[in-house]
């Protein structure tokens, strides 16, 4: 059931803020546990809500939490957490404990290395690789954070790819910053200039960290490399796909709109659209009613038209109905799931 | 003396107007615009979003980073930060040749990718350089990215301040830094829903905001409440509870967060100029 919706291996659940994908991403998951398969559920930030709902609490951020075993089937769920993930794969690469010191110890790193941009999405998939490499989980279910600006973790692998590459990084490797180091009088000339410029708009200081930081880092640039690249290749596998949540109402379609385009075009594998949060229309019997009830009915059915009418023929989009509480136990989330389960594609 | 929240948000020049995506972020902004605009200010709205929507709330045309007028005393403008920081290397070396050769190289890219805050800074930066420098408008208010990214935005510049110390960027970012540490000058607008997931980024980033700039939000908006619905018209049970917990995560709200607050219904009215002027009189209403 669950698997019109879901990839056969991995679903990555993508969608703007408010829109509902940590809730139905964990529905998901408890249904294909309950469908016999071994499923793993991680997510960004869930609800409190949601944490007692699946039962987990901080512990999830290290390992995976069982949240329940039925037969064949299993669900647990992990919480990611982007600067302990990167830690993690410093001390798996890092040459030996001195070269892991050595980069934890740096100013740049402690300052930026949950900044940098892409690095949070990045390290969300370094995890799901990790766990997709386990071979313990036949289904993962991926919540990713609502990355309204331009699904910044499509082009994370290429951005670890590219600084790791880039020319920047050789530029801070050559022993021209060191000052004892003799170099042809021209490129030293050159680069003293460079250097001052530097120096005054930007501070020694922070250069030098920098520096530092990726002379640092130098050793574990190859595991990296290659992992981003795995990484890459996992996320176009067939296996793969990318469940697009949405919000209600034409106001939310041009944000479907922009995700499914940007999807299309990096070459990623589409599921169906779930339209989230629909208000359900009162019905005939209901009397005039409250003018507002009237309107969010209709504004959603205007919503869901509009987003059929752009997706003809093998695009699904599945409507799900604005539940009147947001699930507070396993029970809940289970009826949820059910709903999704019976929701007819049209 | 100040009587309303909207009157202490009328003697600050820079405004940042923040919240949990969903929200209703942009179209309260551009509310706040408007009442602004409404004073008697020049207010230039600064939209940091890439994907333009700013201009729909208030039926414009898209800026595509030029400033816009939007009637009244009121403009848009669609910034990138990408643009700014590239527009002032050009300001800064006169020899075009010479900063297109820094703007091109890949060390500049990652420089600006990396750089701790650099990006934000920018951002305020360039409102800063409206209000002081160019004085082209009385009022700036920015449609800053959602929660955890708007907290990072107001830290930016401490940030770059510290990490840079020592260069003329440095200190560029210590005088903004200064300047947003000024409450007199400088105010917040947070956005929220009385749901549980914006409730407690809202109460989160107060907190951050308090511990890490000692900045207190001129207002807290809790906007898309479903109404009260009584009698006959009390319509089916899910309305009821989607009030009872709108209920709840307001008291909750409220429990913890005692400075102004207004509460905004949820109007049978789609995004755009009409929603605006339903929702300016009401918030002009906020305690």
């Amino acid at each position: 059931m669950t698997g019109a919706l879901l990839g056969p291996h991995l679903t990555v659940v993508v969608g703007g803020g408010g829109v509902g994908k940590t809730t139905l991403a964990a529905a998901l998951a408890l249904g294909s546990a309950s469908e016999g398969r071994r499923t793993l559920v991680m997510t960004i930030d869930p609800s409190l809500r949601l944490k007692d709902a699946l039962g987990v609490s901080e512990e999830a951020r290290d390992e995976p939490v069982r949240v329940m075993a039925e037969g064949a089937g299993l669900l647990d769920a992990a919480l990611l957490d982007a600067r302990r993930t990167f830690d993690r794969l410093i001390r798996t690469y890092a040459p030996d404990l001195a070269a892991a010191e050595r980069i934890f110890s740096n100013r740049f790193y402690q300052d930026m290395a949950g900044r940098l941009s892409g690095i949070l999405e990045y390290m969300a998939m370094e995890r799901l690789f990790e766990m997709q490499a386990s071979g313990r989980y036949e289904r993962i279910i991926l919540d990713t954070p609502p990355t309204r600006q331009a699904l910044d973790f499509l082009q994370a692998p290429d951005h670890m790819m590219n600084l790791v590459d880039s020319r920047a990084i050789r530029f801070a490797l050559d022993p021209w910053w060191d000052d004892a180091r003799r170099k042809n009088l021209a490129f030293r000339i050159a680069a003293k200039g460079a250097m001052e410029l530097a120096d005054r708009v930007i501070g020694r200081r922070f250069l030098m960290d920098v520096v530092e930081f990726i002379r640092a880092f130098a050793p574990l640039f190859d595991g990296f490399r290659s992992r981003a690249e795995e990484v890459r290749d996992l996320l176009k596998a067939p296996g793969t796909r990318f469940l697009l949540v949405a919000g209600p109402g034409p106001d939310r379609v041009p944000d479907a709109m922009f995700f499914l385009r940007k999807l299309k075009e990096t070459g990623h594998r589409t599921g169906p659209i779930l339209v989230n949060q629909v208000h359900p229309d009162p019905g005939p019997g209901a009397g005039p009613g409250p003018a507002l009830v009237r309107y969010l009915a209709d504004r959603d059915q205007r919503g869901l038209a509009l987003l059929r009418s752009l997706f003809p023929g093998e695009k699904v989009v599945v409507p799900v109905a604005l539940e009147p509480v947001p699930p507070t136990d396993l029970q809940a989330l289970g009826r949820l799931y059910q709903k999704l389960a019976a929701a007819r594609p049209g | 003396m100040d009587r309303t929240a909207l009157d202490r948000l009328a003697g600050r020049k820079l405004v940042v107007v923040t919240g949990k995506g969903g929200t209703g972020k942009t179209t309260l902004a551009a509310v706040l615009g408007r009442l602004m605009a409404g004073r008697g200010k020049r207010v230039l709205l600064l939209e940091v979003d890439p994907r333009e929507s700013l201009h729909q709330a208030l039926g414009t045309e898209p800026s595509g980073g030029a400033v816009v007028p939007a009637g009244g005393g009121l403009w848009i403008q669609n910034l990138q930060p990408a643009a700014v920081i590239e527009a002032l290397v050009h300001e800064k070396v006169p020899i075009p040749f010479l900063a297109r050769k820094i703007t091109e190289s890949v060390g500049y890219r990652q420089f600006v990718d990396g750089a701790p805050g650099l990006k934000e800074t920018a951002l305020l930066g360039h409102a800063y350089r409206i209000l002081e420098g160019k004085r082209s408008s009385d009022m700036v208010i920015v449609d800053a990215p959602a929660t955890g990214h708007g907290a990072t935005m107001l830290a930016a510049p401490g940030l770059l301040a510290q990490a840079a110390k020592g260069g003329q960027l440095g200190a560029m970012a210590a005088e903004l830094a200064a300047y947003l540490a000024d409450g007199s000058r400088c105010g917040v607008m947070l956005t929220t829903l009385a749901e549980e997931m914006p409730v407690q980024e809202t109460l989160e980033l107060i907190e951050r905001l308090r511990a890490g700039q000692d900045l207190r939000p001129d207002l807290v908006v809790v906007n898309g409440m479903y109404p009260e619905l009584c009698g006959a018209d009390r319509g089916p049970g899910l309305w009821q509870a989607r009030r009872l917990l709108n209920e709840a995560e307001l008291a909750r709200l409220t429990a913890a967060w005692d400075g102004p607050l207004a509460e905004l219904p949820l109007l049978p009215l789609d995004r755009g100029p009409a929603l605006v002027a339903a929702l300016a009189p009401l918030l002009a209403a906020a305690p």
